[in-house]
């Protein structure tokens, strides 16, 4: 399969030796994606989630403090900036490099909320961003050693030899597991967590690198 | 191009008329008229509008603007004949926009809507599927490269039924009533849309019009080939009415369900691509 019928025609490919930076149609809206979300989380002012009091018919709204606020605002407009690269990238282990990024900035987002139900959370979503670094290098790693390149123009020509199935399988397995945080929506724990600009960089950030190693992925 | 986005919107919106009218009629009820979609965005437009005094004002506003911006985006690369990997990515993003639009109110009902909007994501990997196994045969995501494809070897409809299948379920997954809307479903009362009003309310029926639109045209494009307008139109009529009887006979189904079934559909059609993989 061409590599423009991928992702659409590249606009511009930014050599740096064996790194480059890739422009393409695909990669592109998910950069501007990216871009947009972060400049949310720059500009937006968290919301007062509204909770029901138990025992009552009493509801109050949840407040931010201001110092939480200042160091998760932090971790979301990191987590931004490490997806934009990750949409980027034309290098493999910079790629893996913004993917473990995007999994440590997505903890400090959640784990920076004081409650003990949203830290337990951010607790076991650490534990599985961690292990997910050891696919996510050692196919970094893998691909280097049998292609000898982490270009990914030069993996996709026929020139290079190519990438092993179970290669790419741990790749994926990698990437899945830093970005498990949406998975996490599902123990509702993490939605405890008020500051909807924040939380919403967890399941973006998450979202745009699953469709990012599709492409990866089918290039190499 | 303004004047056939302003159509896409319109009769995007017609199409979910058409659904509510079927879906009435089966019920053997009325129903609204089927231009009561336009309606509603036009009425919505003009009713007064302000922001709830918990939300987070810049996000709760900036949805609505990615909403028809996404979607905006989509039409366009599905005209130019481009990748439909980008419709794919937009369709995935449209879940954090309903995410974001449940979570910036601070509304209890919204945040459900979009917590449950994240947790059925399941939905969207049926499409991957039907992508890869389009992209299998016809060695190409753009989609003028798979119109071309089918002009020569006929409509993929005929090739590759359980991917159609899968795309097809995908887009009733979307549909309102459906068996799988529990991101709106009345314990919810409006769910993500819930505290979303007035000119802003405007804005996501214009996406869902726009939505609806460029789903139906995909679909039909990419399963059947490239066919006059007013065909087009015509087929987009009549899919909507057969996701209409499905949505009539079937009853929705709770989160817990609504996510399993999609996950059984998903086991299948991921078993189908890795059979015509190892037969390619």
């Amino acid at each position: 399969m061409e590599m423009s019928s991928l992702g659409g025609i590249p606009y511009y490919i930014l050599e740096f030796g064996d790194e480059l930076v890739y422009f393409s149609p695909y990669t592109v809206s998910l950069f501007l994606l990216a871009l947009v979300f972060t400049m949310f989380a720059v500009m937006a002012k968290p919301e007062r989630q509204v909770d029901i009091a138990f025992g009552g018919d009493a509801y109050y709204a949840k407040e931010t403090s201001l110092q939480e606020l200042r160091f998760r605002r932090f971790m979301a407009i990191a987590c931004g900036f490490a997806s934009m690269g990750a949409m980027l990238t034309g290098d493999i282990f910079n790629f893996t490099l913004f993917i473990s990024l995007v999994g440590i900035c997505n903890v400090g987002i959640v784990a920076a909320v004081k409650n003990r139900h949203v830290q337990n959370a951010a607790y076991q979503y650490g534990i599985v961003a961690l292990s997910a670094t050891v696919p996510l290098f050692g196919a970094a790693a893998l691909i280097a050693a049998t292609t000898g390149t982490l270009s990914m123009v030069e993996l996709w020509s026929s020139a290079t030899p190519a990438v092993p199935l179970v290669v790419k399988a741990l790749l994926v397995l990698g990437v899945m597991g830093e970005g498990m945080a949406p998975f996490y929506a599902a123990k509702a724990e993490m939605f405890r967590a008020p500051g909807a600009p924040y939380v919403i960089m967890c399941s973006l950030s998450s979202l745009l690198i699953f469709l990012r190693v599709i492409e990866v992925v089918l290039v190499i | 191009m303004i004047g056939y986005l302003l159509f896409a919107v319109v009769f995007g919106l017609l199409l979910l008329g058409i659904h509510r009218k079927v879906i009435a009629r089966i019920q053997r009820r009325p129903g609204p008229p089927v231009w009561q979609e336009i309606l509603h965005m036009l009425k919505f437009s003009f009713k007064s509008t302000w922001i709830p005094a918990t939300a987070s004002n810049i996000l709760f506003v900036g949805v609505v603007l990615v909403a028809i911006g996404i979607w905006s985006a989509a039409l366009f690369v599905l005209l130019a004949g481009g990748s439909i990997l980008i419709i794919f990515g937009i369709y995935m993003l449209h879940k954090i926009v309903e995410h974001g639009f449940g979570l910036s109110s601070g509304s209890p009902y919204g945040k459900f809507g979009g917590v449950r909007s994240v947790i059925s994501a399941a939905s969207e990997i049926p499409l991957f599927v039907s992508v890869a196994v389009v992209a299998l045969y016809t060695q190409s995501l753009e989609i003028s490269s798979i119109v071309q494809y089918q002009a020569i070897h006929g409509p993929l409809l005929f090739i590759v039924p359980l991917a159609a299948i899968a795309m097809y379920i995908v887009i009733l997954s979307k549909m309102p009533f459906g068996p799988f809307s529990i991101v709106e479903s009345k314990e919810l009362v409006s769910g993500y849309k819930t505290e979303h009003f007035g000119v802003w309310r405007a804005g996501l029926e214009i996406c869902n019009g726009l939505k609806t639109y460029v789903l139906m045209f995909m679909f039909i494009t990419v399963f059947i080939g490239g066919i006059p307008i007013w065909w087009m139109l015509a087929g987009m009529i009549l899919l909507t009415v057969s996701l209409s009887f499905a949505c009539a006979f079937s009853p929705m189904l709770s989160p817990f369900d609504s996510v399993t079934v999609q996950m059984l559909i998903t086991g299948v059609m991921l078993g189908y691509a890795a059979v015509l993989g190892v037969i390619a």
